[in-house]
């Protein structure tokens, strides 16, 4: 079967005010602001799996780190944000952060509906993660995400956005004047094309790390937000910065591998060992052992594994069985599940895990109001880059996705205002459908399922936790020769509920953030934070306390971090 | 057929699609992995969905030899060498087993699923973790709208006149959270024509729910309620 590339003009259009790329925390945050603060606003959300029950934000175990207590301050968690970022953060994101992250938590509870864990004293109770010199870590129980997306998603039956499930976005288009206009969108289940016009559009599709061999992410998560404003000629700053977390699961060949185990578990005293016996993180960080910063500990785990002493399955051993059965049920239930699962068991032995590709510091460049370079544009959460500088604290993801997707949401509202609907760019729109609809269009060619695995496989060992010049290259050389065959690559089947479609224009962003991941990994000659270059194992501040930024023709440059609220003398 | 191999026979919208298939077990092996299988081995068009795949979306339900399940966390059955697949009951096929779950959104949407905050509600309240109304709220929270509960309910897979297991079940949570304002609507919508009072107690519900909730013990709560006006209002 054979599908026609449909022409520009006859294809739906969606006109709103505010469009939202994307439908998790970061996503929903900003609908709900826009909705409360403008109710007369037209909102739609563009979501390519279910509203509210696809990405990441649902998958936070952990929690969300917020200063709350008396005795803790967000001077405190601003150091430890910037400490655990190796002082590469845009200090004034992180502190954005840390200062309306105590206000997000106050309306999650009192406005939303979630309700964290209380301590005995029925007020909210903060546990400890690593990297943090307070116990400022708002939970529910080891599955927080599911609270607060279930608790997001209901608010979304009172203040009723337009909801457009299961279309993916395609590409932002502008006009002949270089303004937004909007986006070009394919609704998966029908396999038919949107314009839509908006007047404001926010992008918070999430990251890119499934694009490793070894990862955590939910399917969705494949560098749509950041690959579609690189496109579009948007900066990027820190792509090298890709966080493994220490703890995913080995489950050999099912999907399930990957999959965190959560950070708390380090938090609450779980131990390391290699195949040996050894409790390994006393060679790398004797002081903090478990509880240092993920970059740290993942290096570490990756390192020992690599050094022969992992297991088999080329995996390390987190073991937490020494607090008792039935303390590690009560505490971490949703763990204990999913190691048995897979017939392990948190609770009476050892789990083996491995590094896991996780989260994505770097993205589009934005100030404190999720403002881009393109007027209209406004993107959160982990599509944006800066707030975590070279590694982010555990629990300070679903921090950042609520505190900028709700800030995106008040910035939208104003910007609307004087922004009228323009018309698209003829030639933008057809360009977009072409490069959309040819995998379906061609009659022969190979499926993109093998491509993807051979990007997983390149980027996990020449782009992985431990990098070189020379393994990077070859990187870079593998993603132009899949570049290349995704050229040709075609999908049989019907253009209505294709996944295998899917998949190709999937891969062409893995791609798109790859290329910008490797080229900015290969230009920083230091090692810092989750970037760990063997070649230049050291981290070099005379010359780095710089970060990258690339544009869409792939020019590099790097820029002075400013220290505006702390510099590392101040601190060491 | 050689000992690790399994046939796989997946409902296809198209008579004409391949349905049966074989596949080389794996383990550990959950039924997304027999699916995804079949999706780099043999159809790369099949349609069924997924997200996270560690039961945390509910975007993946399908019917496992008839019984509701999430695809993602079921292992794939150690003793037989067929199983078959099909899409979650009583919500409509969009393609193979994909399904359009927008009934089961309207049927949610009924009982005022978000909490009405309670006007002098401005800080996070101070509720001890063992009160009483945490005591029936907590079990009934992590729900993750998969709908293999309404999938696996005669009556609400059956006909479009009942709010069904997962509704009643968030209903149940939010009356009984001191925080809400709402709670008398709500009560009202569980008690009115398409409310309680159509649920048969098969236990279905209960039975397949992938998070060990428990939707029949809250319609209970939620009769119990009703029967004794205002005893809700007092929490």
């Amino acid at each position: 079967m054979t599908v026609e590339i449909p022409d520009p003009a006859d294809l739906t259009v969606v006109d709103t005010d505010v469009a939202v790329v994307g439908s998790g925390g970061a996503g929903l945050m900003c609908v709900l602001h826009v909705k409360d603060a403008a109710p007369e606003l037209d909102v739609t959300v563009v979501s390519k799996g279910a509203v509210g029950r696809s990405g990441c934000t649902r998958m936070v175990q952990g929690g969300y780190n917020a200063v709350l207590d008396p005795a803790d301050s967000v001077d405190l968690h601003l150091r430890d944000t910037l400490e655990g970022g190796k002082f590469l953060n845009d200090q004034e994101l992180a502190h954005t952060l840390v200062t309306d992250a105590p206000k997000v938590i106050h309306e999650l509870e009192t406005r939303v509906g979630c309700f964290f864990d209380r301590g005995p004293d029925g007020r909210i109770h903060q546990k400890a993660f690593a990297g943090q010199q307070f116990d400022r870590t708002v939970h529910r129980g080891d599955l927080t995400g599911i609270e607060i997306m279930g608790r997001l998603r209901d608010q979304m039956f009172r203040v009723l956005p337009s909801e457009l499930e299961d279309v993916r976005a395609l590409d932002l288009v502008l006009d002949a004047d270089g303004e937004l206009t909007g986006l070009t969108a394919l609704d998966v289940r029908t396999g038919k094309a949107l314009l839509i016009r908006a007047r404001v559009v926010v992008v918070a599709t999430g990251g890119s790390a499934t694009m490793y061999r070894i990862a955590a992410p939910a399917r969705e998560k494949t560098g749509d937000g950041v690959a579609m404003c690189w496109r579009a000629g948007l900066p990027l700053r820190d792509m090298e910065m890709l966080q493994f977390h220490p703890t995913g699961l080995l489950a050999d060949q099912a999907r399930m591998t990957g999959a965190v185990l959560e950070e708390g578990l380090r938090g609450a005293g779980a131990y390391l060992f290699n195949a040996v016996g050894e409790r390994y993180m006393a060679r790398y960080d004797a002081e903090r052992m478990e509880r240092s910063t993920r970059d740290v500990v993942s290096r570490a785990g990756y390192t020992e594994i690599m050094a022969g002493r992992g297991t088999s399955a080329g995996g390390v051993l987190i073991d937490i069985s020494h607090l008792g059965k039935a303390e590690v049920e009560r505490l971490f239930p949703g763990m204990v599940e999913r190691t048995r699962q897979i017939g392990q068991d948190l609770a009476t032995g050892p789990v083996e895990v491995s590094p896991t590709a996780h989260f994505h510091m770097g993205g589009v460049l934005i100030d404190r109001d999720c403002r881009t370079e393109l007027a209209g544009l406004l993107v959160a959460g982990e599509d944006s880059g800066g707030t975590h500088g070279a590694n982010r604290l555990g629990g300070n993801g679903v921090a950042e996705s609520t505190v900028f997707g709700a800030r995106a949401g008040d910035t939208a509202v104003a910007e609307v205002v004087g922004r009228a609907l323009r018309e698209p760019d003829r030639a933008q729109v057809a360009a977009s459908l072409a490069r959309t609809y040819a995998p379906l269009s061609r009659t022969s060619g190979e499926t993109p399922f093998p491509l993807t695995a051979e990007l997983k496989d390149a980027m996990w060992l020449g782009c992985g936790v431990v990098r070189d010049g020379a393994g990077l290259r070859d990187c870079l050389g593998k993603i132009g020769e899949l570049t290349a065959r995704l050229e040709h690559v075609a999908v049989p089947g019907p253009a209505q509920v294709n996944y295998g479609w899917q998949e190709a224009l999937d891969l062409a962003n893995q791609l798109a953030v790859a290329r910008a991941v490797v080229v900015s990994a290969l230009h920083r000659e230091e090692s810092r934070g989750a970037h760990y270059r063997s070649d230049f194992p050291e981290q070099d501040d005379a010359q780095w306390s710089q970060y990258v930024v690339l544009r869409g023709n792939a020019e590099v440059e790097t820029h002075q971090v400013q220290h505006t609220r702390l510099s590392p003398e101040e601190v060491s | 057929m050689p000992a690790n191999a399994l046939t796989v026979v997946v409902h296809r919208s198209d008579p004409e699609a391949q349905h049966s298939f074989r596949v080389t077990r794996t383990e550990p092996m959950m039924v997304l992995d027999l699916l995804l299988a079949i999706q780099r081995e043999h159809d790369a068009a099949i349609g069924f969905k997924y997200s996270c795949r560690v039961a945390m979306c509910g975007t993946c339900t399908v019917r496992l030899d008839g019984r509701s399940v999430l695809a993602c966390q079921t292992p794939v059955p150690p003793e037989r060498d067929t199983v078959r697949i099909d899409p979650a009951a009583g919500l409509p096929v969009v393609r193979d087993l994909v399904v359009d779950t927008a009934p089961f959104w309207r049927e949610w949407a009924k009982v005022t699923p978000y909490l009405v905050p309670r006007d002098d509600l401005t800080e996070p309240a101070v509720i001890a973790p063992d009160a009483e109304e945490r005591q029936l709220i907590d079990p009934g929270l992590d729900c993750i709208g998969c709908g293999a509960c309404f999938s696996s309910c005669a009556v609400a897979a059956g006909s479009r006149d009942f709010l069904g297991p997962a509704a009643l079940n968030r209903a149940m949570v939010l009356v009984a959270d001191s925080r809400d304002a709402a709670g008398a609507q709500r009560l009202a919508a569980a008690g009115g024509a398409g409310g309680v009072d159509r649920c048969h107690y098969v236990y279905g519900c209960s039975a397949v729910c992938p998070k060990g909730l428990d939707p029949a013990g809250a319609i209970r709560q939620l009769r119990a309620w009703r029967l004794r006006p205002g005893s809700a209002d007092d929490r």
